[in-house]
């Protein structure tokens, strides 16, 4: 056991000082990646990814046989969204090089290509043309999955790919992982590598600020009883994640009007800037 | 050899253009994006972006091409051959001789000067009993689209390696004792698409991460288990700041010298390319296309030769100081050019109305039977374009560098680097 959370109980405090339901500190970017068709770089604490997008694109044979994901969108009427994951080297805090096949990293992949796949509107597109998202971890520490769909739906917007809503994510868990203890336990909200490792928990994709689930991903045991407020807390967590999201659009859709690169009222005439 | 080839839609005509504008030698080249010819993209750059990282940079060029390199240290215990455990041994004995010898001569004189004289013996000793080994460094590349085991990634890991291999001096660093010594990864990223042959690209930016990289003190002594210094704040520079150094060899010699730049540098590798007689820094993509030949030249800076500026240190400038470079490496690098369809000349060109009726008096039957034969027999002009030059039509080059141009190029290389002193403590 790498770290003891049972002082939890006593202050109330997780072992970075925040509380229960508190996310930790967001950092996020547009457009940070000028060759790419959209871009995106997303810090959730010691988190950070930069996500590129290229594309849509007709469909490249030769890259299909690549490790990347792929699901389609509308039925099959829209583009295909393909997602690729790499890890640095250099992300965890012991240097490990991962695979391209790596099946943790397949896995993620899938999930996130079919979460996207339910929120972009690919038909505009038509079912020969691909969207590839390549993912980079520059850091990792925890809700790695979350991080990954959050930076993935940003770089979407940059791109300007029809969705629905933000696709958001994020991971919540449960201070103990005994059944005794049942009564005290708290769920959290957002873990960090130290909390993932010991605790259970589970990662929880919505559209937006609704309550619709578009994923959720549960790998270790917990106690049924304590599922539905994790499954809760991540949720509200996912509301949170999205206001910072779309804080984010918004300041750059405002840069973008100051610096003059498109007129008030242009093409944002539906949005409040204000 | 790697190919370097990507999809490149010039026309042979724009690319005879290209080539024509970029072998002019009255004005010099003339660069589709106005550079001068030894002039490099601008680019953006940050380092220490990875706080999870010994030393790590990021570099964007202009033409949106962007990588990340994180360089992470691990210590790892140096196997003992019997041989060498003899060999180091004997190394030391020498060493405490030399030692007390040159007490010895300070106690005679007494002077200030042979106190320095002394330390630079210590050091010359330590460097002695300091030894490296290749395997202390493993480099990796990540290309976007490719495979780790692509040619072209595998030729990019091993250019890269062998520049920080090729005097030796890189591993010295990362000895600790004669148990122990540090393992150096670097992983090097590139974030973008391949635009351009990445190359240059990831030299700066391994350059930039080995310069920002850090190392925890140590804080036990000689052969002990290694023990460091929590603090981060005192680790120290994987290449020593020059102030430091400069305050600890002499006080006098240097007193403004420049704020915070290392003594010596990491190597770096630059990607030169010739057009005609003309010789062009850092190719984008559409001009390595028309390239006659690519060389890939690794570069390294020693420690500026104190001896030199030690007779007179008032009367040199810490701007002027000898610089001291030495060439690493030089590859060749197979430019896309030699894949690149050639131009038909328009006395060859039906379509054009060139010379072709002219030239082939013959019956319309003798022509359809002949020109199941080939074009060749038919035309002597067709002959002409295969093996000669036309003027304006585009040809890709065939045969290597020659041997004038090569070394004409690391010439260039050599004197571009001593003339610039490169300002990169950007971030």
């Amino acid at each position: 056991m790498p770290l003891d959370t049972s002082t939890y109980n006593l202050a109330l405090l997780r072992v970075d000082g925040r509380r229960w339901n508190e996310l930790r500190q967001q950092k996020g970017q547009l457009g940070v990646q000028p060759s790419a068709d959209g871009s995106a770089y997303l810090e959730m604490g010691n988190t950070k990814i930069q996500c590129i997008i290229s594309g849509p694109n007709e469909r490249d044979l030769s890259k299909s046989t690549s490790s990347a994901s792929t699901a389609p969108t509308s039925n099959g009427a829209g583009a295909t969204v393909a997602v690729s994951i790499m890890i640095a080297p250099f992300a965890t805090v012991d240097r490990k090089r991962r695979g391209r096949n790596d099946k943790r990293l397949q896995e993620m992949q899938t999930t996130i290509a079919s979460g996207l796949a339910a929120t972009v509107q690919g038909q505009s597109y038509g079912p020969r043309s691909t969207i590839h998202i390549s993912l980079n971890v520059l850091s990792q520490d925890g809700s790695l999955l979350a991080c990954l769909i959050n930076a993935a739906s940003l770089a979407l917007v940059d791109a300007g790919v029809p969705m629905t809503d933000y696709l958001v994510a994020c991971t919540a868990g449960s201070t103990s992982s005994y059944a005794a203890a049942d009564e005290e336990a708290d769920p959290l909200l957002d873990l960090n590598t130290q909390e993932e490792q010991e605790l259970p928990f589970l990662t929880l994709a919505t559209l937006g600020a609704t309550d619709k689930v578009v994923a959720m991903v549960c790998e270790s045991r917990v106690q049924l009883t304590r599922l539905e407020g994790m499954m809760a807390t991540a949720a509200d967590g996912c509301k949170g994640v999205r206001d910072f999201l779309d804080g984010v659009v918004r300041d750059k859709g405002e840069l973008m009007v100051q610096e003059g690169a498109i007129g008030r009222g242009e093409v944002v005439s539906s949005m409040d800037l204000d | 050899m790697s190919s370097t080839s990507q999809h490149l839609l010039l026309s042979p005509a724009e690319l005879a253009y290209l080539h024509g504008s970029l072998s002019l030698i009255t004005p010099g080249p003339i660069r589709p994006d106005g550079r001068s010819p030894t002039q490099f993209r601008p680019l953006t750059a940050e380092t220490g972006i990875l706080p999870g990282t010994n030393g790590s940079a990021r570099i964007c060029f202009a033409d949106g091409t962007e990588a990340v390199v994180g360089v992470k240290a691990e210590v790892e215990k140096t196997p003992l051959s019997p041989y060498e455990f003899v060999a180091s041994t004997e190394g030391r004995k020498d060493h405490t001789q030399k030692k007390s010898g040159s007490r010895k001569s300070k106690k005679a004189t007494g002077d200030e000067e042979d106190i320095s004289m002394d330390v630079d013996e210590e050091a010359a000793g330590a460097n002695d009993k300091i030894r490296g080994s290749p395997d202390w460094v493993e480099l990796s590349v990540e290309i976007p689209g490719l495979r780790d085991d692509d040619s072209g990634t595998v030729f990019l890991t091993s250019m890269l390696t062998e520049a920080l291999l090729a005097d030796g001096e890189f591993v010295k660093k990362l000895w600790i004792n004669r148990r122990f010594h540090w393992k150096l990864y670097l992983d090097i990223i590139l974030i973008s698409p391949p635009l351009s042959y990445p190359l240059p690209l990831l030299s700066l930016t391994t350059h930039l991460a080995l310069l920002a990289t850090r190392l925890p003190r140590l804080k036990s002594e000689a052969d002990e288990d290694p023990m460091f210094d929590d603090d981060w704040a005192a680790a120290t520079f994987l290449y020593p700041r020059q102030d430091t150094s400069a305050k600890a060899s002499n006080k006098s010699s240097k007193p403004s010298s420049a704020a915070a730049a290392p003594a010596s540098r990491p190597p770096i590798t630059l990607l030169v390319m010739a057009v005609g007689d003309n010789i062009i820094f850092d190719p984008s993509k559409e001009e390595l296309a028309v390239a006659d030949s690519a060389v890939a030249v690794s570069v390294a800076e020693g420690p500026a030769s104190e001896s030199e500026s030690e007779p007179e240190p008032e009367s040199i400038p810490a701007t002027t100081t000898k610089r001291n470079l030495q060439l690493l490496s030089v590859r060749t690098i197979d430019p896309p050019s030699r894949l690149t369809p050639p131009g038909v000349p328009n006395s060859v060109n039906a379509a054009a109305w060139g010379t072709m009726t002219a030239a082939t008096p013959t019956t319309t039957t003798a022509a359809t039977a002949s020109a199941t034969e080939g074009g060749a027999a038919k035309h002597p002009d067709a002959r002409v374009t295969e093996t000669e030059d036309v003027v304006g039509v585009w040809k890709a080059p065939r045969g290597g560098a020659k041997f004038g141009m090569l070394g004409a190029m690391v010439a260039k290389v050599l004197e571009r680097e001593a003339a610039s002193p490169r300002s990169q403590g950007a971030g």
